[in-house]
Protein backbone atom coordinates (compact mmCIF):
# COMPACT_ATOMS: atom_id res chain seq x y z
CA UNK A 1 0.00 0.00 0.00
CA UNK A 2 1.29 3.41 -0.97
CA UNK A 3 2.31 5.67 1.93
CA UNK A 4 1.55 8.88 0.05
CA UNK A 5 1.03 10.43 -3.38
CA UNK A 6 3.82 12.83 -4.32
CA UNK A 7 4.08 15.08 -7.37
CA UNK A 8 7.31 14.77 -9.34
CA UNK A 9 7.91 18.51 -8.88
CA UNK A 10 8.13 17.94 -5.13
CA UNK A 11 10.83 15.31 -5.56
CA UNK A 12 14.50 16.25 -5.64
CA UNK A 13 17.00 15.09 -8.23
CA UNK A 14 19.88 13.33 -6.51
CA UNK A 15 23.02 13.39 -8.63
CA UNK A 16 24.80 10.83 -6.48
CA UNK A 17 22.26 8.05 -6.88
CA UNK A 18 20.90 9.32 -10.23
CA UNK A 19 17.30 9.23 -9.06
CA UNK A 20 14.45 11.46 -7.98
CA UNK A 21 14.03 11.25 -4.22
CA UNK A 22 11.53 12.16 -1.50
CA UNK A 23 11.89 11.82 2.29
CA UNK A 24 10.74 8.51 3.79
CA UNK A 25 9.46 8.57 7.39
CA UNK A 26 12.10 5.99 8.31
CA UNK A 27 14.83 8.55 7.57
CA UNK A 28 15.93 7.20 4.20
CA UNK A 29 14.70 8.35 0.77
CA UNK A 30 12.08 7.06 -1.63
CA UNK A 31 13.77 6.71 -5.02
CA UNK A 32 12.79 6.42 -8.68
CA UNK A 33 15.05 6.66 -11.74
CA UNK A 34 14.33 8.48 -15.00
CA UNK A 35 14.34 5.14 -16.75
CA UNK A 36 11.60 3.92 -14.40
CA UNK A 37 9.55 7.04 -15.16
CA UNK A 38 10.12 6.66 -18.90
CA UNK A 39 8.70 3.15 -18.68
CA UNK A 40 5.63 4.38 -16.84
CA UNK A 41 6.59 3.12 -13.38
CA UNK A 42 4.86 5.19 -10.71
CA UNK A 43 6.01 3.51 -7.51
CA UNK A 44 9.09 4.90 -5.73
CA UNK A 45 10.53 2.51 -3.14
CA UNK A 46 12.60 3.11 -0.04
CA UNK A 47 15.71 0.90 0.07
CA UNK A 48 15.57 0.67 3.87
CA UNK A 49 11.96 -0.24 4.61
CA UNK A 50 8.72 -1.67 3.27
CA UNK A 51 7.15 1.69 2.38
CA UNK A 52 6.64 3.14 -1.08
CA UNK A 53 5.01 6.23 -2.58
CA UNK A 54 3.03 6.83 -5.75
CA UNK A 55 4.69 9.40 -8.00
CA UNK A 56 2.32 11.75 -9.84
CA UNK A 57 3.84 12.74 -13.17
CA UNK A 58 3.19 13.08 -16.86
CA UNK A 59 4.79 10.12 -18.61
CA UNK A 60 5.14 12.05 -21.86
CA UNK A 61 7.57 14.42 -20.15
CA UNK A 62 10.02 11.55 -19.87
CA UNK A 63 9.42 9.87 -23.21
CA UNK A 64 11.69 12.19 -25.21
CA UNK A 65 14.13 12.48 -22.36
CA UNK A 66 16.33 9.67 -23.61
CA UNK A 67 20.02 9.39 -22.77
CA UNK A 68 20.78 13.07 -22.38
CA UNK A 69 21.52 14.34 -18.92
CA UNK A 70 18.96 17.14 -18.79
CA UNK A 71 17.04 16.37 -15.60
CA UNK A 72 15.93 19.91 -14.59
CA UNK A 73 13.99 20.18 -17.85
CA UNK A 74 11.70 17.35 -16.90
CA UNK A 75 10.97 18.99 -13.56
CA UNK A 76 9.85 22.26 -15.12
CA UNK A 77 7.70 20.50 -17.64
CA UNK A 78 5.30 19.41 -14.92
CA UNK A 79 5.50 22.47 -12.70
CA UNK A 80 1.85 23.39 -12.91
CA UNK A 81 1.23 24.01 -9.17
CA UNK B 1 25.28 34.75 30.91
CA UNK B 2 25.56 34.54 34.64
CA UNK B 3 24.13 31.04 34.69
CA UNK B 4 26.98 29.43 32.80
CA UNK B 5 27.89 27.24 35.71
CA UNK B 6 24.44 25.88 36.31
CA UNK B 7 25.74 22.30 36.35
CA UNK B 8 23.65 19.60 38.01
CA UNK B 9 24.83 18.46 41.41
CA UNK B 10 27.67 15.94 41.31
CA UNK B 11 25.41 13.28 42.80
CA UNK B 12 23.35 13.32 39.62
CA UNK B 13 23.98 10.81 36.92
CA UNK B 14 22.81 11.38 33.39
CA UNK B 15 21.84 8.52 31.11
CA UNK B 16 21.28 8.85 27.36
CA UNK B 17 19.48 6.03 25.58
CA UNK B 18 18.79 5.70 21.84
CA UNK B 19 17.05 3.20 19.55
CA UNK B 20 15.47 2.82 16.10
CA UNK B 21 16.86 3.66 12.64
CA UNK B 22 20.60 4.12 12.88
CA UNK B 23 22.28 3.67 9.52
CA UNK B 24 23.35 7.33 9.30
CA UNK B 25 24.90 7.41 12.76
CA UNK B 26 21.93 9.18 14.34
CA UNK B 27 21.88 6.83 17.35
CA UNK B 28 25.31 8.00 18.51
CA UNK B 29 26.38 4.43 19.10
CA UNK B 30 29.27 4.57 16.57
CA UNK B 31 27.61 1.57 14.90
CA UNK B 32 25.75 2.27 11.66
CA UNK B 33 22.82 -0.03 12.27
CA UNK B 34 19.25 -0.09 13.55
CA UNK B 35 18.70 -0.95 17.21
CA UNK B 36 15.45 -2.54 18.38
CA UNK B 37 16.23 -2.15 22.07
CA UNK B 38 17.37 0.98 23.94
CA UNK B 39 21.14 1.42 23.84
CA UNK B 40 22.81 3.14 26.78
CA UNK B 41 25.34 5.54 25.29
CA UNK B 42 28.68 6.25 26.85
CA UNK B 43 28.92 9.94 26.11
CA UNK B 44 31.64 11.09 28.43
CA UNK B 45 32.29 14.04 26.13
CA UNK B 46 28.72 15.28 26.43
CA UNK B 47 28.07 16.82 29.83
CA UNK B 48 24.71 17.81 31.25
CA UNK B 49 22.25 17.86 28.34
CA UNK B 50 19.57 20.54 28.54
CA UNK B 51 17.73 19.39 25.42
CA UNK B 52 17.96 17.28 22.27
CA UNK B 53 16.50 18.04 18.86
CA UNK B 54 16.08 15.08 16.50
CA UNK B 55 15.50 15.48 12.75
CA UNK B 56 15.28 13.23 9.71
CA UNK B 57 18.51 11.45 10.58
CA UNK B 58 20.52 13.89 12.70
CA UNK B 59 20.62 15.02 16.31
CA UNK B 60 21.45 18.33 18.02
CA UNK B 61 22.31 18.31 21.73
CA UNK B 62 22.51 21.44 23.85
CA UNK B 63 24.33 21.39 27.15
CA UNK B 64 23.31 23.35 30.24
CA UNK B 65 26.36 25.51 29.55
CA UNK B 66 24.97 26.56 26.16
CA UNK B 67 27.31 24.39 24.08
CA UNK B 68 26.16 22.50 20.97
CA UNK B 69 26.95 18.98 19.76
CA UNK B 70 25.63 17.42 16.54
CA UNK B 71 25.80 13.98 14.94
CA UNK B 72 24.13 11.69 12.39
CA UNK B 73 23.53 12.49 8.73
CA UNK B 74 25.39 15.51 7.45
CA UNK B 75 25.02 15.31 3.68
CA UNK B 76 23.29 18.71 3.44
CA UNK B 77 25.49 20.47 5.98
CA UNK B 78 22.86 20.10 8.70
CA UNK B 79 25.48 19.20 11.33
CA UNK B 80 27.09 22.64 10.89
CA UNK B 81 30.68 21.41 10.95
CA UNK B 82 31.59 23.06 7.64
CA UNK B 83 31.36 19.86 5.62
CA UNK B 84 28.83 17.37 4.24
CA UNK B 85 29.98 14.40 6.27
CA UNK B 86 28.06 12.06 8.56
CA UNK B 87 29.38 11.57 12.05
CA UNK B 88 28.32 8.67 14.25
CA UNK B 89 29.40 10.17 17.58
CA UNK B 90 28.49 13.55 19.13
CA UNK B 91 30.82 16.21 17.76
CA UNK B 92 31.18 19.65 19.35
CA UNK B 93 29.98 22.51 17.15
CA UNK B 94 32.59 25.13 17.90
CA UNK B 95 30.99 27.85 15.76
CA UNK B 96 29.18 29.47 18.71
CA UNK B 97 31.94 29.09 21.29
CA UNK B 98 32.70 32.24 23.19
CA UNK B 99 30.12 34.34 21.35
CA UNK B 100 26.73 32.74 21.85
CA UNK B 101 24.98 30.67 24.51
CA UNK B 102 22.58 28.42 22.57
CA UNK B 103 19.39 27.89 24.55
CA UNK B 104 17.05 26.19 22.06
CA UNK B 105 17.38 24.32 18.77
CA UNK B 106 15.33 22.37 16.23
CA UNK B 107 16.22 19.76 13.63
CA UNK B 108 14.24 19.42 10.39
CA UNK B 109 14.48 16.72 7.76
CA UNK B 110 17.84 18.07 6.56
CA UNK B 111 18.27 21.49 8.15
CA UNK B 112 19.02 22.82 11.63
CA UNK B 113 18.20 25.99 13.56
CA UNK B 114 19.66 27.42 16.78
CA UNK B 115 18.42 30.16 19.11
CA UNK B 116 20.82 32.01 21.41
CA UNK B 117 19.85 33.36 24.83
CA UNK B 118 20.42 36.82 23.36
CA UNK B 119 17.59 36.18 20.86
CA UNK B 120 19.55 35.52 17.66
CA UNK B 121 18.61 32.82 15.16
CA UNK B 122 21.13 30.74 13.19
CA UNK B 123 20.41 28.14 10.49
CA UNK B 124 22.38 25.64 8.41
CA UNK B 125 21.82 22.60 6.19
CA UNK B 126 19.55 22.16 3.20
CA UNK B 127 18.29 25.51 1.92
CA UNK B 128 16.79 24.44 -1.40
CA UNK B 129 13.25 25.38 -0.37
CA UNK B 130 14.26 28.60 1.40
CA UNK B 131 13.99 26.92 4.81
CA UNK B 132 17.15 28.64 6.10
CA UNK B 133 15.53 32.09 5.75
CA UNK B 134 18.52 33.91 4.26
CA UNK B 135 16.75 35.17 1.13
CA UNK B 136 18.18 32.51 -1.15
CA UNK B 137 17.91 28.76 -1.74
CA UNK B 138 21.52 27.95 -0.93
CA UNK B 139 22.54 25.18 1.47
CA UNK B 140 25.01 26.04 4.22
CA UNK B 141 27.47 23.76 6.00
CA UNK B 142 28.06 26.20 8.89
CA UNK B 143 25.43 28.10 10.91
CA UNK B 144 24.69 31.64 9.69
CA UNK B 145 22.74 34.31 11.55
CA UNK B 146 19.35 35.06 9.99
CA UNK B 147 19.56 38.80 9.46
CA UNK B 148 15.78 39.37 9.46
CA UNK B 149 15.76 38.72 13.22
CA UNK B 150 18.83 40.83 14.09
CA UNK B 151 16.75 43.49 15.87
CA UNK B 152 14.09 41.04 17.09
CA UNK B 153 14.35 38.79 20.07
CA UNK B 154 13.82 35.20 18.92
CA UNK B 155 12.31 32.90 21.56
CA UNK B 156 11.82 29.61 19.74
CA UNK B 157 12.34 27.88 16.40
CA UNK B 158 10.65 24.75 14.97
CA UNK B 159 11.78 22.95 11.81
CA UNK B 160 9.57 20.73 9.64
CA UNK B 161 10.49 18.67 6.61
CA UNK B 162 11.13 21.68 4.38
CA UNK B 163 9.98 24.68 6.40
CA UNK B 164 10.77 26.63 9.57
CA UNK B 165 8.65 28.56 12.10
CA UNK B 166 10.04 31.24 14.40
CA UNK B 167 8.41 32.72 17.51
CA UNK B 168 9.84 36.07 18.55
CA UNK B 169 9.20 38.92 20.97
CA UNK B 170 5.74 40.42 20.80
CA UNK B 171 4.15 36.99 20.31
CA UNK B 172 4.84 37.13 16.61
CA UNK B 173 5.34 34.09 14.41
CA UNK B 174 7.13 33.95 11.05
CA UNK B 175 7.48 31.09 8.60
CA UNK B 176 9.79 30.36 5.65
CA UNK B 177 10.63 27.46 3.36
CA UNK B 178 8.17 25.25 1.49
CA UNK B 179 4.54 26.32 1.79
CA UNK B 180 2.98 23.98 -0.70
CA UNK B 181 0.65 22.33 1.84
CA UNK B 182 -0.13 25.55 3.68
CA UNK B 183 2.48 24.90 6.38
CA UNK B 184 3.81 28.49 6.33
CA UNK B 185 0.38 29.91 7.14
CA UNK B 186 1.34 33.22 5.58
CA UNK B 187 -1.56 33.61 3.17
CA UNK B 188 -4.92 32.08 2.37
CA UNK B 189 -3.61 31.78 -1.19
CA UNK B 190 -1.38 28.83 -1.89
CA UNK B 191 2.26 29.75 -1.41
CA UNK B 192 4.84 27.55 -3.06
CA UNK B 193 7.83 28.64 -1.03
CA UNK B 194 9.44 31.74 0.48
CA UNK B 195 13.09 32.18 1.42
CA UNK B 196 12.70 35.18 3.73
CA UNK B 197 10.63 35.17 6.95
CA UNK B 198 6.97 36.08 6.40
CA UNK B 199 4.37 36.71 9.09
CA UNK B 200 2.00 33.86 9.83
CA UNK B 201 -1.48 35.33 9.46
CA UNK B 202 -4.41 34.80 11.76
CA UNK B 203 -2.44 34.76 15.02
CA UNK B 204 -2.83 38.51 15.67
CA UNK B 205 -3.85 39.07 19.26
CA UNK B 206 -2.97 35.51 20.24
CA UNK B 207 -0.31 35.15 22.91
CA UNK B 208 1.68 32.33 21.32
CA UNK B 209 3.95 30.54 23.78
CA UNK B 210 5.28 27.73 21.60
CA UNK B 211 5.43 26.62 17.98
CA UNK B 212 5.88 23.14 16.50
CA UNK B 213 6.62 21.78 13.03
CA UNK B 214 7.19 18.38 11.44
CA UNK B 215 6.55 16.95 7.99
CA UNK B 216 4.25 19.47 6.29
CA UNK B 217 2.42 20.30 9.53
CA UNK B 218 2.62 23.41 11.73
CA UNK B 219 1.14 24.23 15.13
CA UNK B 220 1.14 26.87 17.84
CA UNK B 221 -0.07 26.92 21.44
CA UNK B 222 -1.35 30.04 23.18
CA UNK B 223 -0.81 31.05 26.81
CA UNK B 224 -4.36 30.05 27.66
CA UNK B 225 -4.00 26.61 26.13
CA UNK B 226 -5.56 26.99 22.70
CA UNK B 227 -4.10 24.92 19.88
CA UNK B 228 -3.75 26.27 16.35
CA UNK B 229 -2.81 24.03 13.42
CA UNK B 230 -2.11 24.68 9.75
CA UNK B 231 -0.56 22.88 6.79
CA UNK B 232 -1.27 19.38 5.57
CA UNK B 233 -4.70 18.13 6.60
CA UNK B 234 -5.05 15.23 9.03
CA UNK B 235 -6.75 11.98 7.96
CA UNK B 236 -7.13 13.05 4.36
CA UNK B 237 -8.95 16.29 5.16
CA UNK B 238 -8.04 19.34 3.03
CA UNK B 239 -4.85 21.32 3.64
CA UNK B 240 -5.23 24.36 5.89
CA UNK B 241 -3.60 27.55 4.56
CA UNK B 242 -3.74 29.69 7.72
CA UNK B 243 -3.82 28.83 11.47
CA UNK B 244 -7.09 27.38 12.68
CA UNK B 245 -7.99 27.12 16.35
CA UNK B 246 -8.97 23.58 17.32
CA UNK B 247 -12.47 23.62 18.77
CA UNK B 248 -12.02 21.90 22.13
CA UNK B 249 -12.91 22.39 25.75
CA UNK B 250 -9.43 21.14 26.73
CA UNK B 251 -6.43 23.33 27.51
CA UNK B 252 -3.18 22.22 25.91
CA UNK B 253 0.31 22.74 27.22
CA UNK B 254 2.29 20.81 24.61
CA UNK B 255 1.93 19.68 21.00
CA UNK B 256 4.15 17.19 19.15
CA UNK B 257 3.75 16.75 15.40
CA UNK B 258 4.46 13.75 13.18
CA UNK B 259 4.04 13.50 9.42
CA UNK B 260 0.39 12.39 9.67
CA UNK B 261 -0.54 12.92 13.30
CA UNK B 262 -0.38 15.35 16.19
CA UNK B 263 -0.09 14.48 19.88
CA UNK B 264 -1.54 16.92 22.38
CA UNK B 265 -0.87 17.11 26.10
CA UNK B 266 -3.45 18.82 28.30
CA UNK B 267 -2.67 20.80 31.43
CA UNK B 268 -4.01 17.94 33.53
CA UNK B 269 -1.70 15.39 31.92
CA UNK B 270 -4.00 13.71 29.39
CA UNK B 271 -2.82 12.75 25.89
CA UNK B 272 -4.99 13.28 22.83
CA UNK B 273 -4.25 12.90 19.15
CA UNK B 274 -5.24 14.15 15.75
CA UNK B 275 -4.74 11.94 12.71
CA UNK B 276 -3.15 8.52 12.63
CA UNK B 277 0.24 6.88 12.30
CA UNK B 278 1.03 4.01 9.94
CA UNK B 279 -0.18 1.31 12.32
CA UNK B 280 -3.76 2.40 11.71
CA UNK B 281 -3.96 2.61 7.95
CA UNK B 282 -7.23 0.68 7.81
CA UNK B 283 -8.88 3.00 10.26
CA UNK B 284 -7.51 5.96 8.34
CA UNK B 285 -9.36 4.76 5.28
CA UNK B 286 -12.62 4.59 7.19
CA UNK B 287 -12.19 8.01 8.71
CA UNK B 288 -11.83 9.59 5.31
CA UNK B 289 -15.45 8.73 4.71
CA UNK B 290 -16.71 11.17 7.30
CA UNK B 291 -13.93 13.63 7.97
CA UNK B 292 -16.21 16.58 8.55
CA UNK B 293 -15.94 16.57 12.31
CA UNK B 294 -12.86 17.13 14.40
CA UNK B 295 -10.80 13.98 14.68
CA UNK B 296 -9.56 14.60 18.19
CA UNK B 297 -9.26 11.31 20.05
CA UNK B 298 -8.02 10.29 23.46
CA UNK B 299 -4.95 8.04 23.47
CA UNK B 300 -5.92 4.84 25.21
CA UNK B 301 -3.72 3.35 27.90
CA UNK B 302 -2.91 6.21 30.27
CA UNK B 303 -6.02 5.87 32.45
CA UNK B 304 -5.42 7.49 35.78
CA UNK B 305 -1.78 8.17 34.97
CA UNK B 306 -0.59 11.69 34.43
CA UNK B 307 1.66 12.24 31.41
CA UNK B 308 4.44 14.80 31.80
CA UNK B 309 5.90 15.00 28.32
CA UNK B 310 5.18 13.87 24.75
CA UNK B 311 7.19 13.48 21.54
CA UNK B 312 6.39 12.42 17.98
CA UNK B 313 8.50 10.92 15.21
CA UNK B 314 7.30 10.78 11.62
CA UNK B 315 5.06 7.78 12.34
CA UNK B 316 5.56 6.96 16.01
CA UNK B 317 4.79 8.50 19.37
CA UNK B 318 6.35 8.60 22.83
CA UNK B 319 5.38 9.85 26.29
CA UNK B 320 6.87 10.12 29.77
CA UNK B 321 4.51 9.40 32.65
CA UNK B 322 4.52 10.89 36.15
CA UNK B 323 6.44 7.87 37.43
CA UNK B 324 9.21 8.45 34.88
CA UNK B 325 8.20 5.56 32.65
CA UNK B 326 8.64 5.88 28.89
CA UNK B 327 5.83 4.57 26.67
CA UNK B 328 5.96 4.29 22.88
CA UNK B 329 3.48 3.37 20.15
CA UNK B 330 2.89 3.67 16.39
CA UNK B 331 5.10 2.43 13.53
CA UNK B 332 7.89 0.09 14.61
CA UNK B 333 9.57 -1.24 11.47
CA UNK B 334 13.02 0.14 12.41
CA UNK B 335 12.76 -0.68 16.09
CA UNK B 336 11.89 2.94 16.89
CA UNK B 337 9.48 1.77 19.62
CA UNK B 338 12.34 0.09 21.50
CA UNK B 339 10.41 -3.06 22.37
CA UNK B 340 13.01 -5.45 20.96
CA UNK B 341 11.11 -6.12 17.75
CA UNK B 342 9.87 -4.38 14.61
CA UNK B 343 6.17 -4.62 15.39
CA UNK B 344 3.73 -1.72 15.24
CA UNK B 345 1.77 -0.89 18.40
CA UNK B 346 -1.67 0.70 18.39
CA UNK B 347 -1.55 1.62 22.07
CA UNK B 348 1.27 2.86 24.36
CA UNK B 349 3.68 0.15 25.57
CA UNK B 350 6.35 0.43 28.25
CA UNK B 351 9.98 0.71 27.15
CA UNK B 352 12.43 -1.09 29.40
CA UNK B 353 15.33 1.22 30.28
CA UNK B 354 17.22 -0.91 32.77
CA UNK B 355 16.91 -0.47 36.48
CA UNK B 356 19.52 -0.01 39.15
CA UNK B 357 19.95 1.67 42.46
CA UNK B 358 19.39 5.18 41.26
CA UNK B 359 16.31 7.30 41.72
CA UNK B 360 15.03 9.01 38.60
CA UNK B 361 14.79 12.76 38.96
CA UNK B 362 13.83 13.69 35.44
CA UNK B 363 13.15 11.87 32.17
CA UNK B 364 12.79 13.42 28.74
CA UNK B 365 11.98 11.70 25.45
CA UNK B 366 12.76 12.98 21.95
CA UNK B 367 11.84 11.51 18.55
CA UNK B 368 13.51 11.84 15.17
CA UNK B 369 11.82 10.60 12.00
CA UNK B 370 12.55 6.91 12.66
CA UNK B 371 14.41 6.91 15.97
CA UNK B 372 14.01 7.80 19.64
CA UNK B 373 16.15 9.21 22.47
CA UNK B 374 15.67 9.32 26.22
CA UNK B 375 17.70 11.52 28.56
CA UNK B 376 17.29 10.49 32.18
CA UNK B 377 18.76 12.27 35.16
CA UNK B 378 19.17 10.08 38.22
CA UNK B 379 20.16 10.77 41.76
CA UNK B 380 22.22 8.30 43.71
CA UNK B 381 20.34 6.97 46.72
CA UNK B 382 22.14 7.86 49.90
CA UNK B 383 21.71 4.33 51.23
CA UNK B 384 23.32 2.58 48.30
CA UNK B 385 27.07 2.35 48.15
CA UNK B 386 28.76 4.01 45.21
CA UNK B 387 30.22 1.44 42.91
CA UNK B 388 33.64 2.28 41.61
Amino acid sequence: MSYDDVEIEDMEWNEEIQAYTYPCPCGDLFQITKEDLRLGEEIANCPSCSLCITVIYNMEDFQNDTKKNNEPKSRQAVAVA
Amino acid sequence: MSELNEAPSPADEEEVWSWGAGTDGQLGTSKLQDEHLPQLLSLTSLPSISMLACGGAHVIALTSGGKVFTWGRGNSGQLGHGDNLNTSLPKPLSFFDGDYFISQASAGWSHSAFVSDSGSLFTCGNGSFGQLGHGDNISLTSPAKVSYFVDKSVKMVACGMRHSLVLFAGNQVCGFGSGKRGQLGVSSDRTKSVNLPCFVSGLEGVEVVRVAANGDHSAAISANGELFTWGRGFCGSPDVQTPQCLPSSQSFREVALGWNHALLLTFDGKVLKLGNTLDKQSEKQQLQEDSSETLLEKVIGFDGVEVLQIAAGAEHSAAVTESGEVQTWGWGEHGQLGHGDTNDQTNPQLVSLGSGDLQTKETNVYCGSGFTYVVRRKQQLSSSPTSS
